[in-house]
Order: C-alpha cells, then structure tokens, then sequence
C-alpha cells in the first residue's frame, strides 16, 4: 500500500518538484515545438534529395520526440535530487528505493507519450501525410511503447548522472545517438557496417519500425514481436538502471559519494 | 537500561584525490575513536570548531555514512548493520536553507516525505496541519518554498523532521543564519520538543545556545573527545575564574603589561571598541583580582567595569584554543 502510493503519489510529486520544464514557457517551445521543426526540416531535406516519404520522416521524428521528454524528465526527476540537496534526505528516509525512484518514471512516460502524440498529429497534418483514421489507435499504442521503452533507458542515464553530477551531457548525447542509430531519418539498411549492431541495443528502433509497418495497413498482432522485443530490452534497462542506482547507495555510504546534504 | 544514542571508539576516515593526472590522494580523519552516550529524553549538545567532525558524526548516526571502525548505536540498533530498522525512528534536520523542493509548496514538501516516511494517508492530513501550526508556518503551506524566507526554510525542515514522530531527532545547526527572534523561537520549540519526551542531538556555534538548552555537552576537535559534561561542569573543568572587562581609554601599554604580571591572573586581552579599549581579565580559579586591576589602572581612565563569571564561551575557547 504505502509503495503503491510511493510509487504513484510520491512519483507525481516529486517530479513537478525537479522538472522544470513543466512551465509552459518551456514546455511549448521545447516539448511541442522543436520536434515539430525537426520533422518539417527532414521532411523537406527528404523531398529534396528524393529520399524516403513524408509519412517515413513523420513517422521516425514523431516516435523519437519522446526522447526529449524522457531522457531530461527522468534525469532531472533523479539527478535532481542532487541539486536541490535533498538527495541526503532521501537516503536518510526509510522508503523503498525501487518504488521512489521507478515511480517518478510514471509522469515521465505519460509527458513524453503526450509530447510524442502532439507531434504526430501535427507533423501528420502539416504535411498533408494521410493515415485513415482505423490506424490511430494502434499507432497511439505503439507510441505509448516507445515512450516507455525509452524511459528504461533514461532511467540508466539518471542513475549514472546522480554519480557524475552532469545531467545535460548525457542526456544530450543520448539524444543525437538515439537520433542516428534508430531508424529516425536513415532506413537501418542504409547504415554503414558495424551501426545497425548498436540499434539493435537500443530502444525506439523497434517501435519505430513497427508504427512504419501498421501506419502501412498492418494490424497490431503482426507487429506483436517486435513489440515484445522492444519491452524486453526496457526490463533490461529498467533492471540495469535499479541496479546502478543500489549499488552507488550502498558504495555511497562507504565512499561518501552520495550523502551530500 | 541501554542508552538512546551509545557511541563507541567510532571512526571515520575520507579518501580524496585531487588533479587530473597526476592524482594524489590524501586521506582525512573526520572522526578519531569518539565515544559517548546520549541517554533517553536527553537533549545532549556536540560543539566543535569548523571541520571537527561533528556532521561526520550524525552523518553515521543517521545511516548515511558507515562507520570505518568503531560502533554506533541508537535505540539499541548498530546503524551500520541494520540501518533500514533505524530510520523509520530518527528525524534529522540540518540547518540552512537547501534541502527543499522550491517548486512545491510547503504543504506539499511535507506531503512527500510522509509518503516516504509512509505516514499512513488517513492521518496525514492532520499531521500536516498541526505541525505546520507547531513551526508556525499555518495559512503560508500552499505557496511555493522559493518565496519562504530562511527562518521559514528552517521551520519547515524541523516540522518535515516530525512527520514521522521520531523518538530521537538530529539537530545540526538548527538556528544557522536566523535572526534572534527566529532563532529564540526555534529553541523554544526545541525545549518543546524536549519537554515531549524526544531524545535530541544539536550541534551549533552559539555557545549561549547551547547553555541554555543542553542537558550536556560534548566538545570535538580534529575528530577527537575534548571534554564531555553538563554546561556547568563545562565551565568549571577548565581552568578559568572570574572574568573582569574594564573599559577604558587611552591606557598604555605599560599598565598592561603591569596587569599581566599581577598574582591571581591568567591572561589580559586587549582590544579596540570605538574610542574605547576594552580590557578582558582572565583570574585563575578561586583568586580574587578585581581590587588589584583596577589599582593598577588610573581611575581617571576607566570607562566601566563588570565582573562575571566565566560562560560556555570562555571554556570553550580555552578548551579548543589551547588544544
Ligand atoms: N564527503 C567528504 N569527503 C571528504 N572529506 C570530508 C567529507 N565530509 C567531511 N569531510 C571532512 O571531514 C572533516 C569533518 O567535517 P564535518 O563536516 O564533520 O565538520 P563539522 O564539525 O560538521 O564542521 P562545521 O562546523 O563546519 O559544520 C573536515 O575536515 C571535512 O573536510
Ligand atoms: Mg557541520
């Protein structure tokens, strides 16, 4: 009962606490509007060059929006702690560290399907990229697994960036990595030698290429396994992101790493 | 009958490097072989200069920290072994004005951490109320910490350090920064809290503070046990007597160096207040020297005399001064 409410409660609160963005001065710009230039701006480049279509740039920047929103709101919502000096505090308290830290992964997942929606819907309608109105919810979906799977991945980050005290360089870099490697602008075909190796490890590839498939007519079964492959690899980093964040609590209490009020 | 809070031959040492390359480590004793006891409903105070290792100290007490050698105990649990059992029991609060969620509300930061103290949702909301009516801070609970002031900061985290009801509190630096006022009222509540039956550790600077409040006192430094007793004891351990200030102007060096010479005389310190030199006399114990400081001043240039007693602050410079 009281993780449960650690979990959903204390996740909510404490993210409005450490997420600056929530601000519509920042939302608005940041959340709504950039990915909407970075799909006009590939989508132009594509019908330039005669590469690819609008709906395969629509597709690709809509899902990997959700990146912004997850690898900053999760480790602002982790890292953060560290600024506002209240990391101390919260290792001093008796809650249950998976439910406080997973839990503030919950408004990150939601903020980022949002952020993800918006720009499909926009991004879809600006460029006239006709999808018959059938294929939403399953898109939407899809888009909710993006969001989820890219928020394991985030949480690895924010565990990493509590210990070296840097949110926006890791945050950033994964950004342009996921950008790159995942499908977003550049079929995986299309990259040189050793790159496809690494979208394999990393989420949104997946999620991408499926909502590429059921935006073409396919139905939601027949993307299941890519689905499910997708979810896998979350666990895993949900799992690698909870075990890094034990390890330097326990490490902290014998180094002083951590304990920083 | 075990003690609330029981510290045995504790140690804490700190490994740090320095430069990029080249790094050379270095390691620093915080803490060296501290014992002491805080005894059920005590309010016992820890003293030190900066950098004595007194938040090292509450930093293990509170888990946050492992001991490197030594035992710690509060409430008859070693927190280093079962540190979980500990902190659902103890409060701890620090002074300053950090460690708040500046974009949530008061009421809203204490609502956090009840969650996280799991204080059950149904008495939450009265809990919430009344120690925000216990700090003060009541009708001020819906605006946002950035715009509270520092004596409301440091309500704040005393009332968000009772949430849970602790039975023992760790008080570093309570009234750090706070005006008289604020910080007359912040002890009285810690008198309160006291007089609630709470087990309490306090650090600070003030040693008028500390008089007034603590049961007994523990002086550090470097990591190290300097004296450990009541306040009284304190002051009359070390050897001081009584205090003369004579407020003068215009008296030669000459005539201090006379007083310094006197029987019955510890030291003279001399400094400079506006257009007046204040003498302080330190007696040694027992030894009467008012009568013979004041004939070896010309009358002609005394401003004022006041004899007192010596305070907490007269022992405690003799004590970390001179070691
Ligand atoms: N995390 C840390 N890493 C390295 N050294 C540390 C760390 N924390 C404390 N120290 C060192 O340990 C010593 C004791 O520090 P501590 O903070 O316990 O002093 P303090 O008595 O609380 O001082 P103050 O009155 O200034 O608060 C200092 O020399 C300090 O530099
Ligand atoms: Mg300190």
């Amino acid at each position: 009962m009281s993780a449960a409410r650690i979990v959903f409660i204390g996740g909510l609160l404490s993210y409005r606490a450490l997420f600056n963005w929530l601000n519509p001065w920042i939302f608005i710009p940041t959340l709504v509007l950039l990915p909407i230039f970075q799909i006009l701006l590939f989508a132009f480049m594509g019908r330039q060059a005669n590469l690819e279509s609008d709906q395969f740039f629509v597709i690709g920047n809509a899902v990997q929006s959700a990146s912004t929103p997850c690898l900053w709101g999760m480790t602002s919502a982790i890292a953060g702690e560290r600024s506002s000096r209240t990391l101390g505090l919260l290792l001093a308290s008796p809650a249950p560290r998976v439910a406080t830290f997973v839990g503030r992964a919950i408004p990150v997942i939601a903020n980022a399907w949002i952020v993800s929606l918006i720009s499909f819907a926009v991004g879809a309608w600006l460029l006239r990229v006709d999808l018959p109105p059938s294929r939403w919810p399953a898109i939407a979906v899809l888009v909710l697994v993006g969001s989820v799977s890219c928020t394991g991945l985030a949480l690895v980050l924010a565990a990493i960036s509590l210990r070296v005290r840097d949110t926006a360089t890791l945050a950033n870099s994964m950004y342009g990595v996921l950008l790159i490697f995942c499908g977003v602008n550049v079929p995986l075909a299309a990259l040189p030698g050793w790159m496809p190796a690494v979208s394999a490890w990393l989420p949104l590839t997946r999620t991408i290429e499926a909502t590429r498939e059921v935006a073409a007519g396919a139905s939601l079964g027949h993307v299941g396994g890519l689905v499910l492959h997708e979810l896998a690899l979350t666990s895993g980093y949900l799992l690698l992101g909870i075990c890094i964040l034990r390890y330097f609590e326990a490490s902290s209490r014998a180094k002083a790493t951590l304990e920083v009020v | 009958m075990t003690s609330t809070v029981e510290v045995t031959d504790l140690c804490r040492s700190f490994k740090t490097s320095t430069g990029l390359l080249w790094r050379s480590h270095r390691t620093t004793e915080a803490v060296r072989d501290l014992s002491f006891s805080v005894e059920r409903g005590e309010l016992f105070g820890l003293l030190g200069p900066n950098g004595a290792g007194k938040t090292t100290t509450i930093k293990m007490l509170i888990t946050l920290l492992l001991p490197t050698s030594g035992v710690a105990r509060v409430l008859g649990i070693d927190v280093a072994r079962d540190p979980q059992a500990v902190r659902s029991r103890i409060g701890y609060v620090f002074g300053g004005e950090r460690g708040l969620y500046e974009r949530l509300s008061a009421a809203d930061n204490l609502r956090y951490f009840a969650e996280l103290y799991g204080v059950s949702p149904r008495s939450q909301r009265t809990r919430i109320a009344e120690l925000l009516e216990l700090v003060d801070l009541s009708g001020r609970e819906k605006e946002r910490v950035e715009g509270f002031s520092r004596g409301m900061r440091q309500r704040l985290h005393i009332a968000r350090g009772l949430l849970h009801d602790p039975e023992v509190l760790f008080l570093d630096e309570p009234t750090i920064g706070i005006d008289p006022v604020g910080a007359r009222q912040l002890r009285e509540l810690v008198v309160r809290l006291r007089e609630a039956g709470k087990t309490i550790l306090l650090t600070t600077h003030y040693m008028l503070e500390a008089d007034l409040l603590c049961d007994r006192i523990a002086v550090i430094d470097k990591g190290q046990l300097l004296a450990l007793g009541t306040p009284t004891e304190l002051k009359s351990s070390v050897d001081i007597g009584q205090v003369i200030e004579v407020e003068t102007f215009g008296l030669p060096q000459t005539a201090i160096d006379r007083i310094e010479t006197l029987d019955g005389v510890r030291t003279v310190t001399a400094s400079v207040r506006g257009h007046l030199q204040l003498l302080v006399v330190q007696g040694h114990p027992g030894a009467e020297v008012t009568g013979s400081v004041l004939a070896a001043v010309d009358d002609q240039v005394v401003h004022r005399v006041l004899t007192r007693e010596p305070t907490l602050e007269d022992a405690y410079v003799a004590l970390v001064g001179g070691s």
